[in-house]
C-alpha cells in the first residue's frame, strides 16, 4: 500500500492520509443520528425531549453542515499539503459556527408556539458535532504548521462570527441565552471578579513560589521539608481551604479594623485569594526547580568560562533556558486557578461560581453552564496564549 | 471621623445565603430598606448557612434572612421541645441571639420552610388535601410508595423519624431512595420524573417547585417537624442607627404567605427570573408598603 501511495503522491487513495479527520466525520454522524441534537421541556426543572437534527434545524444549516463534514472527509483522503490543511481549517471553522447557528435556529423553531415556560437546551448531538469540529480545526491548524499570529487570527475570527451571530438575537430563543439574558447586568462583572480573583492569586503566587523554587535548589536539605508541606498543602480539598480560612481572617479584622476598611475580611474575596496562592505554590516552585535545575552543567560551564558573573549566569543563561518549563508551570497554575475560583463562591468570593451554585441549587442545567463555559473559555485562552507564549520566547533563544 | 458618623454613612450590608429562597428575601430586605432612603451594599448569596452566620457574627453582614428552626442548630439545643412551635421557637431564638450576640430577630414570614413530604398527585387513594396521617393508611392499605429523600432527612431524628412516630408508619430502605445532598430541586424532579420508580419526595415548605412539578406537599397537622419561618436578623447596633427600618421589614414580612413564598420561588426556580426583578415587583404589584 505504501508503494501505491508512493506511485501516486499527489491523487488520492483509498486509505485516508489523515486517519483523524475521517474519524471526526464518523463521529460527528454517530452523534447526529444516535442523539437529540436539542432538548425541548416544558419548564427550566425537568429534563428535555431529545429532538434530532433534521426535525428542529432549518434545511440550510443542514446542508452546510453535510457538505462541511463531506469535505473534511475528502481532505482525510487527499495527499497532505499545507495549502489543503489551510482549507480544512476553514472548513472546519465554517462547520463550528454553522453548527452553533443551528442549535440557534433550532430552539428559535421549536419555541413558536410553546408555552413561555418551555426551555430548549443544547443536546449530546450538538456537543459531539461541537467537539468534532473543534478538533477538526486543532488538526488542521497542526497539519498546516501555521504561525501563531495565524491560529491568532483563527481563533479571532470563530469568536467575532459566534459575537455576530449573538448580537443579531440568533440564539435568544435557547435556554442558555435566556440565563444570561436574566443575569446580563452581572455577568460582566462575574467574569472581571472571576479574572481579579485569578490574577490576584497567580502574581503573588509568582513572588513567593519562584524564590521558594530556587531555595530549595540552592540548599538540597531545605528541598524535602519543602515540598512535603506544599504537597500537603495540596492535598486540603478547595472547600475545607477557603471554609479553614474564615476564623483566622475574621479575627484579624477584628484586631486590626483598619484591614476591614480595606476590604480585606473572613469573607469574600481574600479568603479565596489566599486559598489560590497556596495551592499555586507547589506547580511554581516545582517547575522552577525543574526548570532552573534542568539546565545542562555544560552551558553554564561554558558561561563561566566566558567571565560572567553569578548574577550573569542566571539572568543571561539559566532563566533564558529555563523558561519553556516556567512558562509551563504558570500555565498549569493559572488553568487551575480559574478552575478553583468557581469553588470560591462559596464563601462570597462571588465571580462565576455564583452561576453555578445558583444553577445547582436550581436543578437548572443551563444556568451551571452559563457559569462553566465562561471558566472553560477563560481557561483554554489562556493555555492558548500562554502556549504561544511559550513557543515565542524558546524560537527567540534558539534563535 | 467619629466610629458614628462613619457608621451613618457607611451602607447597610444586605446578606443572604447562596438558594432561591435566600436571594428572594435578601433581596426584598435590600429593596425595602433602600426604600427607607438608607444606603444599601448587596451580598446576596454569599454562601451555605454557617459562612452567612459567621459573616453576621464577625460584623462583615448587617443583616440576612435567616429560619426561626436554625437557633436549635446554633445554640446546640436540638431537643427543645419550642422549636417545634411557631411563636415559642421564634422568642426563645430571639432572646438568645440578642442576649449572647446583639443580634435582632424581626417579624417571621407566617409562612414555614420546613421539611415536607410531596407526593404526585396522581397517586391513588388520597383525599384532595393530603396530610402525613393519609400517607400512614396508604402505607397500611399497601400502596406503592418510594420516597427520594437526602441521607441528612432520612437519619436526622428530627426530620423523617419524628414524622413515622408521629403519625405511626415505618419506610423500609427499599421505599427510600437516599441522595447524598439536600438539593431539594433533584428530590423533586425524581418524583416528577418517576426516576427509579420514585413517587414522593422530600420538599421544603415553600419551595417553588412542588405545585409546577405536578406534586402535593402533605400537611404536617400533628407539628412533627421544627417550625422553620424565614425572619430578616439584624445586628442591633445598626438597626438602632436606622430604626425606620424594622417596621418597614415587619410589613413586608408579615405579607409573605407559605402560599405567596411558593409563588415567588417558582418565578425564579422554574420560569428562571432574577431573583431581584421579582423581589421588586412583588413590593410593585402587591401595592405592600414598607
Amino acid at each position: 500500500m505504501n508503494v501505491a501511495a508512493r506511485a501516486l503522491p499527489t491523487g488520492a487513495t483509498s486509505i485516508p492520509r489523515n486517519i483523524v479527520l475521517p474519524l471526526l466525520v464518523a463521529a460527528a454522524v454517530i452523534g447526529v443520528v444516535g442523539c437529540g441534537f436539542v432538548g425541548l421541556a416544558p419548564n427550566r426543572l425537568v429534563s428535555g425531549r431529545p429532538v434530532m437534527l433534521w426535525n428542529a434545524a432549518g434545511a440550510g444549516f443542514i446542508a452546510v453542515l453535510t457538505a462541511c463534514a463531506a469535505t473534511l472527509l475528502a481532505v482525510g483522503f487527499a495527499a497532505p499539503r499545507r495549502a489543503l490543511a489551510y482549507f480544512a481549517a476553514a472548513v472546519a471553522g465554517t462547520a463550528i459556527i454553522i453548527v452553533i447557528a443551528a442549535a440557534g435556529d433550532a430552539a428559535a423553531i421549536l419555541s413558536v408556539g410553546a408555552p413561555p415556560a418551555a426551555r430548549i437546551s443544547l443536546g449530546a448531538g450538538f456537543w459531539i458535532v461541537l467537539s468534532c469540529a473543534g478538533l477538526a480545526l486543532i488538526d488542521a491548524l497542526q497539519r498546516s504548521d501555521a504561525a501563531a499570529v495565524s491560529r491568532l487570527i483563527v481563533a479571532a475570527v470563530v469568536a467575532g462570527a459566534f459575537v455576530a451571530l449573538a448580537r443579531a438575537g440568533m440564539f435568544d430563543a435557547l435556554s442558555l441565552a435566556r440565563e444570561y439574558t436574566t443575569r446580563r447586568e452581572v455577568f460582566a462583572a462575574a467574569v472581571l471578579r472571576h479574572v481579579v480573583l485569578v490574577a490576584a492569586s497567580v502574581g503573588p503566587a509568582l513572588l513567593i513560589g519562584v524564590p521558594l523554587g530556587l531555595a530549595a535548589l540552592r540548599r538540597q536539605r531545605f528541598e524535602a521539608p519543602l515540598f512535603a508541606v506544599l504537597n500537603l498543602l495540596q492535598t486540603v480539598p478547595s472547600i475545607a481551604l477557603f471554609g479553614l480560612l474564615i476564623v483566622p481572617l475574621s479575627a484579624l479584622t477584628k484586631a486590626m479594623p483598619a484591614l476591614a476598611e480595606l476590604g480585606i475580611g473572613g469573607v469574600g474575596p481574600t479568603p479565596a485569594i489566599i486559598a489560590l496562592v497556596l495551592y499555586a505554590l507547589l506547580p511554581i516552585a516545582r517547575n522552577t526547580l525543574a526548570g532552573i535545575g534542568g539546565v545542562s552543567p555544560a552551558a553554564i560551564d561554558a558561561a563561566r568560562g566566558m567571565g560572567m558573573t553569578g548574577r550573569q549566569v542566571f539572568w543571561q543563561v539559566e532563566v533564558p533556558l529555563a523558561l519553556p518549563v516556567l512558562i509551563a508551570g504558570l500555565r498549569i497554575v493559572t488553568v487551575q486557578a480559574i478552575g478553583l475560583a468557581v469553588v470560591a463562591a462559596l464563601i462570597g468570593a462571588g465571580g462565576l461560581g455564583s452561576f453555578v451554585f445558583d444553577g445547582l441549587g436550581q436543578y437548572a442545567t443551563d444556568l451551571v453552564l452559563l457559569g462553566a463555559l465562561p471558566a472553560i473559555f477563560l481557561a483554554l485562552a489562556v493555555d492558548f496564549l500562554l502556549r504561544l507564549l511559550a513557543a515565542a520566547l524558546s524560537r527567540r533563544y534558539a534563535a | 471621623m467619629s466610629p458614628q458618623s462613619r457608621a451613618a454613612e457607611a451602607p447597610i450590608v444586605v446578606a443572604s445565603k447562596i438558594d432561591t429562597e435566600g436571594s428572594l428575601l435578601g433581596e426584598l430586605i435590600a429593596a425595602v430598606i433602600e426604600r427607607t432612603g438608607a444606603p444599601v451594599e448587596r451580598r446576596i448569596g454569599l454562601g451555605p448557612t454557617n459562612i452567612v452566620r459567621a459573616a453576621l457574627l464577625s460584623g462583615q453582614v448587617d443583616i440576612y434572612p435567616e429560619y426561626t428552626g436554625n437557633g436549635a442548630l446554633f445554640f446546640h439545643r436540638e431537643a427543645d421541645p419550642a422549636w417545634k412551635d411557631a411563636t415559642k421557637g421564634y422568642d426563645l431564638v430571639a432572646a438568645l441571639d440578642k442576649q449572647q450576640n446583639d443580634l435582632a430577630w424581626l417579624t417571621p414570614a407566617p409562612a414555614d420552610n420546613t421539611w415536607v413530604i410531596a407526593i404526585r398527585k396522581d397517586l391513588k387513594g388520597f383525599p384532595p388535601r393530603p396530610c402525613v396521617g393519609d400517607l400512614a393508611a396508604y402505607l397500611k392499605n399497601g400502596g406503592r410508595f418510594r420516597l427520594a429523600a437526602s441521607a441528612e432527612f432520612v437519619e436526622s431524628s428530627a426530620a423523617l423519624p419524628a414524622f413515622e412516630s408521629a403519625y405511626g408508619f415505618h419506610l423500609s430502605g427499599d421505599q427510600l431512595l437516599t441522595l447524598s445532598g439536600g438539593n431539594t430541586a433533584a428530590t423533586l424532579r425524581a418524583a416528577a420524573e418517576q426516576i427509579s420508580g420514585v413517587n414522593a419526595a422530600m420538599a421544603y415548605g415553600t419551595d417553588g417547585a412542588i405545585a409546577a412539578l405536578g406534586l402535593a406537599a402533605l400537611c404536617d397537622d400533628k407539628h412533627a417537624q421544627v417550625v422553620y419561618a424565614p425572619a430578616p436578623v439584624i445586628r442591633a447596633s445598626v438597626l438602632d442607627q436606622h430604626p425606620v427600618i424594622g417596621p418597614a421589614l415587619d410589613r413586608v414580612f408579615a405579607t409573605l404567605t407559605r402560599e405567596k413564598l411558593q409563588a415567588l420561588n417558582a418565578r425564579i426556580a422554574v420560569d428562571g427570573e432574577d431573583a431581584r426583578s421579582v423581589a421588586e415587583d412583588y413590593l410593585k404589584t402587591a401595592q405592600v408598603q414598607p
